[in-house]
Parts: structure tokens; sequence; C-alpha cells
């Protein structure tokens, strides 16, 4: 008797992972061997992106970091859901002024993939991308292809604590190559905290404009050690491929 | 030894720590992962095997958590290997590249053993 219940509860576990699993698969992008874009929106630059695999933490070349990005916000003026798909919807209307995410119509959605046309310092134009891994109603993960700036993920996410919804966006990643890793060393880490602390204050400005809200940021150094057999992903260079293409932009217009 | 939170239990078979994933892996299940890791490697390991057999749903912190994990395997040389894994998650942890640092193999047996790189 006590080994047919045993049986029951295993069968029963079964199908609860069975049908937990059939609800997440909707919420992860499919495998895709090779990045693809279907539509290239009008102004967007798409370089860098078409033909590349994608590229985690574990990929990249520098240091592993953690930053964790949150700003409060009552909750009485948006739950945690609601915020979700608010940000959802207008990803790209809460990035700072210079740089332009150019999502799929269909908006945020698992395996869609966006264009990303970004100011470096110094005036420096980047073409890059990202796919977007994960998506449900709390949180969306968006991941970067080979020759990004960072090899990573960043997840936005929103919790409700006691009587604040917590709007986060969290970054896990290394720096992809050498000339990328220099580059955090020399002020990028600052620019990039400016750049998510902007957005979520944009985020929150869109849900309450009467006060400019605080963002909290927490950095941890997840390890220490540089990945030096990766100094090749330097290859993929999203900075160097879009500087050669600039410096080619005059001559192709003359043979326009 | 549990952990608190999820039920995450840690194991020894010969020198190499058993962590048994438990539940749902994402942002609640943080505190128990790092519990389980801390008990997994108070004696040092030959390596640590992540069973995820009893896991149930596991989102993008999920996954992030178990970078972390690498990263700290990575830090003090002790490998991880894991097994248990449905072939809807075995597809996220190559979509990932979570696959290419992280052996995944077919059973228990062959984690402990790190006999086999590739999943079955």
């Amino acid at each position: 008797m006590a080994e047919l219940d045993d049986r029951t509860v295993k069968n029963v576990e079964n199908v609860e992972k069975q049908q937990a699993a059939a609800r997440d698969a909707t919420h992860w992008a499919k495998a895709v061997s090779r990045l693809r874009v279907s539509e290239v929106p009008e102004g967007a630059i798409n370089l860098n992106v078409t033909g590349k695999r994608l590229a985690g933490p574990v990929q990249g070349f520098g240091k592993m970091w953690q930053k964790t990005y949150q700003a409060r916000l009552p909750r009485a003026t948006m739950s945690a859901v609601d915020l979700v798909a608010t940000w959802k919807q207008r990803f790209p209307d809460f990035w700072p002024e210079g740089n332009n995410f150019y999502g799929p119509l269909t908006g945020i959605a698992p395996g869609e993939v966006a264009l990303l046309n970004m100011t470096l310092p110094g005036r420096m134009k980047l073409s890059t991308g990202v796919m977007v891994l994960y998506a449900d109603e709390e949180s969306f993960t968006l991941m970067t292809p080979q020759g990004h700036m960072f090899a990573g993920w960043i997840t936005f996410s929103a919790t409700e604590v006691e009587d604040e919804t917590v709007a986060q966006a969290q970054v896990l990643m290394r720096a992809s190559d050498p000339i990328f890793e220099m580059g955090l060393m020399l002020g990028g880490h600052k620019q990039e905290d400016q750049f998510w602390v902007q957005t979520l204050r944009n985020l929150a400005g869109q849900i309450e404009p009467a006060r400019e809200v605080d963002v909290d940021v927490q950095v941890v150094c997840v390890d220490k050690r540089r990945q030096w057999s990766r100094w090749t992903n330097v290859w993929h260079s999203s900075a160097i491929r879009s500087a050669v293409y600039m410096l080619g932009a005059p001559v192709r217009g003359r043979r326009g | 030894m549990t952990t608190s939170e999820l039920p995450i239990v840690v194991r020894r078979r010969d020198n190499v720590a058993v962590i048994d994933v438990v539940g749902a892996v994402d942002a609640r299940a943080e505190h128990s992962l790092e519990a389980a890791w801390a008990e997994a490697t108070r004696e040092r390991p030959d390596a640590v095997v992540l069973n995820f057999e009893g896991a149930g749903f596991i989102n993008s912190t999920g996954i992030a958590l178990i970078v972390g994990l690498l990263a700290a395997g990575r830090a003090r040389s002790i490998p991880i290997r894991a097994y248990g894994l449905t072939p809807h998650y075995r597809e996220i942890f190559e979509i990932t590249r979570l696959a290419d640092f992280l052996a995944i193999n077919p059973d228990e047996d062959s984690a402990v053993l790190g006999v086999e790189r590739s999943s079955a």
C-alpha cells in the first residue's frame, strides 16, 4: 500500500513538472544557433547582429559583475505586473537620450531580436543588438550577442514589497574582450551605471511624474578573474566593426 | 543537511557534494542556494553536483543564480556538474550557453564520477 502511495505521489509530481515545463516553455526563447533580424526599422543600423551567436556571462573576457539598480514606487500607483507590462510595451521610451533601442513591432517577446544604436564617449556610434531570452508577467531578460560591449544578460523585473513596488534592472556581465574591459575600467562602469539609473528614473517619471525617484545601485564582483583564453572575442568587437563601418560611410555615400 | 526556505538538501558521495535542488529556481531560491553552496564547500569537495531531478520551474533569475555558482566554483577551482535536467531545461542551458561550462550528465553516478561530458 505504501509502495502504491509512493508511486501515486511520484506520478503527481511528474505531471506537475510536465505542466510547469509546458507553461514555462512559452516564456523562454527557442534555441537559435545564429541571430537573425527579421525586420530592420527605419533609421536603424543593422550591424554586428545577424549571424552572431549569443554570448552569456560565461563566454566573456573580463571580471564578472552583478549590478542591481532599484527604484521604489508607492504600490498604490502601480502593481508589479502592470509596471512590467508598461516597461515591456514602452521599453525604448525609457532609454537615455542618444541611445536607440529598435525593438520588433510585436514588442518584447521571447526570441525577438532588437537592434541597438548607441552613443559612446567621444560621440562614437556603436551598433549592436540583443535577444529577448525570457519574458513573463513579472520579468523579462535580454541576452547579448558576440561582439557586444559585454557578454551577459539584463533582467528587468518588479516586485511588491509591503507598500512599495520595486522596479529593478539587474545586469550579469563580463566585458566581452580586452578592449571593452579596459573601457569599463576607464569610466565605462560609471557610464553604464548612469545609463541604467537614468532608465529607471525615466520609467519612474512616467509612473510618478511629481517627484524624482532615487535609484539604489548595488555592484558585486562575482568573479575577479579574467578569462584570458577569451581575448580572441575582440575579433567580433562591435566597437571596432562600427568604427570601420562609420569610416566607410563617405565611400558608400559616393557610390550611393 | 536541509537548508532554509526551499528544501535544498546537500549530500556527500565519496568526496563529491551533491546538492538536491527542489522546487522553483527563481529569485526566492537565492538564499537557499547560497546556503547549500556554503554547506557543500565547507569541506572542500572534489566536485559539486547539482541534482535537478526535483527542480520545478527555472526562470532567468534562477539561471543567473546558477551562473553565480559556476563563478564561485571557478574561483575555488571546484568543478560543477549537473544531472536530472528535463529536455526543456537542457535546451535552456544550451540557449544560455551554460552547457559550454557545465558538464550535464545523464544520471547521478556519471555526474559524481565525472565520466561523461555530454548529456544523454
